[in-house]
């Protein structure tokens, strides 16, 4: 036993020793000798140790420029060719969520140019889109903002789905608050059934597919990521970009879920963390019409301005008629007027009349003021004017045609050829001619026994004309004249003819015309003819008091009258 | 949620639709089936405490005017093969198909329904032919939509055996 024992410790001893001799000689102990040899004698685990130095390595190449990107660069295309050829669908489902950004970005621009550009032509209403929304408006009884809202810019997302490719399995969805549930499962797998039929039936390329349902103004909108769907069910018409949205939404859901979409097992709880994603693509919106001018209110507002102008200017019209009355109206011989005012819309007139004064009512037709919206109140006086006195005292004194009348500040002259008889009646009635406190007879030639021709005739030949105007003629023909001529002659012997019989003769210069047409217009015709003629007679010496003007209407009158004529009348004052 | 997709397939007549038609919810017509060839139905179950939702692709039945579509057995977890017991020939209809769907599917779990059990006055499929297929591994059932013999027990069955490849 202590033989062996000690046969034993020897053997240590030595084995001590080799080690210690090994390590001299090689630099490395036992352990580190057996781990370099199962290094050697298994190929997984070297293959192992050297992936860990393997990348180190190829840097440390290319750093020392041993190995340049030009050399390792046909082995990395010949790898993706053979790859592509292989196999083309691996490397498209590999960038595919770098591709769809890229692709984006490069057209974005172009899109985002084109769609203001579109937006334009809608805004100016010239397409023949904008055309037919007008008629729909007009046909359907709708506002064409509301055809054109519904038509372009009001979209509603109601349900967003995401649906496994393959199986046609609902993974997850959102729906809009204000939408109905619907069944959402078996509303995916039809939708992927549809899919697939179109795409069988069609022969369509994997990359041609089925990307809009519509049904009325329901579309279903489908964007196709490699191992899932994205349908969106959008009531109205939505945006171009909307297409990004669901686009942006199916990478999102492939890039974060790419394993489990791949390794699909009917397990929907994962795909609970898609709803963020979905949610973006829940979309409502509501486009107001822009408009820089609110036309509808400019046209309310000038409808409401031009009402208040044509007020304003019936008012200042009125006004302007009725200022226009008064002043010609005091003008008148006979006539004061003290006050004027409005009350409501009728207008007041204040002051005198003469009661010899004469009427005012042409006056008024000539103004053209309303008589309706006319009160006037006069009271009566006795006028001073030098043309009142002197139409009192022809009233009174009656002088012929041969004697002619002046007045100026309390004295009535007296001129021309006058019987002393007439004279001495004059002095008799002085008295009684208000204004007049002295008679001077001194320019006056008193005569006896004057001749008293017979002017019998005159009557039958003042009043045996009639002048008949064409419409809207004032004016005399030649022919006209000539009678006219012959009237005068007449008319000029009337005062002559009153002295003699001693009446107040005086002719009426009536002027008819009818209330056919235009009333005003027909009136205004008459009363020009009217005062043509007594113009002419006065032109020809007749006194104011022995013409007078009438206008009559043939409709109120019971004796037939031609139109548009002028007559003569000699009638007792 | 556990959803799977199951195919209905078999020859035209052999009452697919009649055997969900009782037990599965379902809101589309089924004029569907001879316009785009599928109509989906839905059925929910329980098993072990779980819920499961099976998505029923009930395809046309395969003749000779319309044939029925691969591309719609794409991704499904399982499928019921159904031959009409008084038809002979529905049974051989069945076999082609099952031959595409095994291909299609990758081998997924499949139940073979000899349906209409109620008439076996005039039932032409021989029990032996059955015991043969059985021996080879396949799940068998003799199924009446009529009656509702044996429906929901396929489901189930169906339903287990996808849950348990799994």
């Amino acid at each position: 036993m202590g033989e062996e024992h000690k046969t034993n410790l020897s053997e240590i001893m030595e084995l001590g020793k080799l080690n210690e001799l090994r390590n001299l000689i090689v630099g490395l102990n036992h352990q580190e000798l057996i781990r370099l040899q199962n290094l050697i004698r298994d190929p997984h685990v070297f293959a192992e140790e050297i992936s860990e130095l393997l990348p180190y390595s190829v840097r440390k190449l290319i750093e020392k420029g041993e190995l340049t990107v030009d050399s390792l660069q046909p082995f990395i295309e010949d790898a993706m060719h053979k790859s592509i050829q292989k196999n083309p669908k691996k490397l498209a489902d590999i960038l595919f969520p770098i591709m769809g950004p890229a692709i984006r970005k490069a057209v974005s621009e172009d899109l985002k140019r084109m769609i203001a550009a579109v937006n334009a032509n809608l805004e100016a209403g010239l397409s023949p889109q904008s055309f037919k929304w007008r008629l729909q408006a007009l046909l359907s009884k709708r506002s064409y903002t509301e055809i054109l809202l519904a038509n372009t810019y009001i979209f509603h997302v109601s349900h967003v789905f995401l649906i496994h490719r393959e199986t046609g399995i609902l993974l997850n969805q959102e729906i809009a608050a204000d939408s109905a549930d619907l069944e959402s499962d078996m509303i995916s797998g039809m939708l992927t059934a549809i899919r697939d039929f179109v795409q069988d039936s069609f022969k369509n390329a994997a990359s041609q597919s089925l990307d809009v349902v519509q049904v009325g103004d329901l579309n279903i909108l489908i964007e196709q990521g490699p191992n899932a769907i994205v349908a969106a069910i959008v009531e109205g018409q939505p945006p171009a970009d909307y297409r990004l949205t669901l686009s942006e939404t199916v990478e999102a859901v492939h890039f974060n879920h790419a394993l489990e979409l791949e390794k699909f097992d009917g397990q929907t709880k994962v795909f609970i963390h898609t709803s963020k994603f979905l949610k973006n693509c829940l979309q409502k919106q509501k486009k107001e019409k822009k408009s820089n001018v609110p036309w509808p209110l400019i046209f309310l507002l000038a409808v409401i301005l031009g009402v208040i102008f044509w007020f304003t200017y019936l008012n200042i019209e009125s006004k302007k008629r009725f200022h226009t009355f008064v002043e010609k109206l005091d003008e008148l011989p006979g006539y004061h007027i003290t006050k004027t005012e409005k009350k409501n819309r009728t207008f007041f007139v204040y002051g005198l009349r003469d009661f010899q004064a004469g009427a005012f009512d042409t006056l008024l037709l000539q103004s053209r003021f309303d008589s309706n919206r006319l009160k006037v109140h006069l009271e009566p006086y006795i006028s001073i004017e030098p043309a009142m006195v002197l139409k009192r005292a022809t009233e009174i004194i009656n002088p012929s045609s041969s004697v002619v009348l002046n007045y100026a500040e309390g004295n009535l002259y007296l001129s021309g050829v006058a019987s002393e008889e007439w004279v001495k009646k004059a002095f008799e009635n002085v008295h009684r001619i208000y204004g007049v406190t002295n008679l001077d007879i001194s320019q006056l030639n008193q005569k006896t026994d004057m001749p008293q021709p017979d002017l019998g005739w005159i009557i039958p030949a003042i009043e045996k004309y009639i002048f008949i105007f064409e419409l809207n003629i004032v004016s005399l023909t030649a022919e006209q004249q000539q009678q006219f001529d012959s009237l005068v002659q007449a008319a000029v012997h009337l005062g002559e003819y009153n002295n003699q019989n001693n009446k107040k003769m005086a002719i009426y210069v009536r002027s008819y015309t009818s209330r056919t047409g235009n009333v005003d217009a027909n009136m205004r015709v008459a009363v020009r003819r009217a005062e043509s003629f007594v113009g002419l007679l006065k032109d020809a010496g007749l006194q104011d008091d022995l013409l007078e003007a009438q206008v009559l209407f043939t409709e109120d009158i019971t004796v037939s009258q031609m139109l548009r004529s002028v007559r003569f009348e000699v009638f007792e004052k | 949620m556990l959803k799977k997709k199951i195919a209905m397939l078999g020859a035209f007549a052999v009452g697919k639709t009649s055997l969900v038609q009782r037990y599965v919810h379902s809101i589309f017509s089924e004029r569907y089936q001879t316009t785009i060839g599928v109509k989906i139905d839905q059925k929910n179950l329980r098993i072990h405490d779980a819920d499961v939702t099976l998505m029923l692709w009930d395809l046309y039945g395969d003749d000779d005017f319309m044939k029925m579509k691969p591309s719609y057995l794409i991704g499904s977890s399982g499928y019921l093969l159904v031959a009409d017991g008084t038809r002979s020939e529905t049974f051989n209809v069945a076999l082609r198909l099952h031959e595409m769907a095994r291909e299609t599917t990758k081998d997924a779990p499949f139940i073979l329904l000899i349906n209409k059990s109620d008439l076996s006055d005039s039932w032409e499929i021989e029990q032996e032919t059955l015991n043969r297929l059985e021996q080879k591994g396949w799940k068998i059932m003799l199924t009446s939509a009529k009656d509702g013999i044996m429906v929901e027990e396929a489901f189930n069955l169906l339903t287990q055996m996808i849950l348990e490849k799994k």
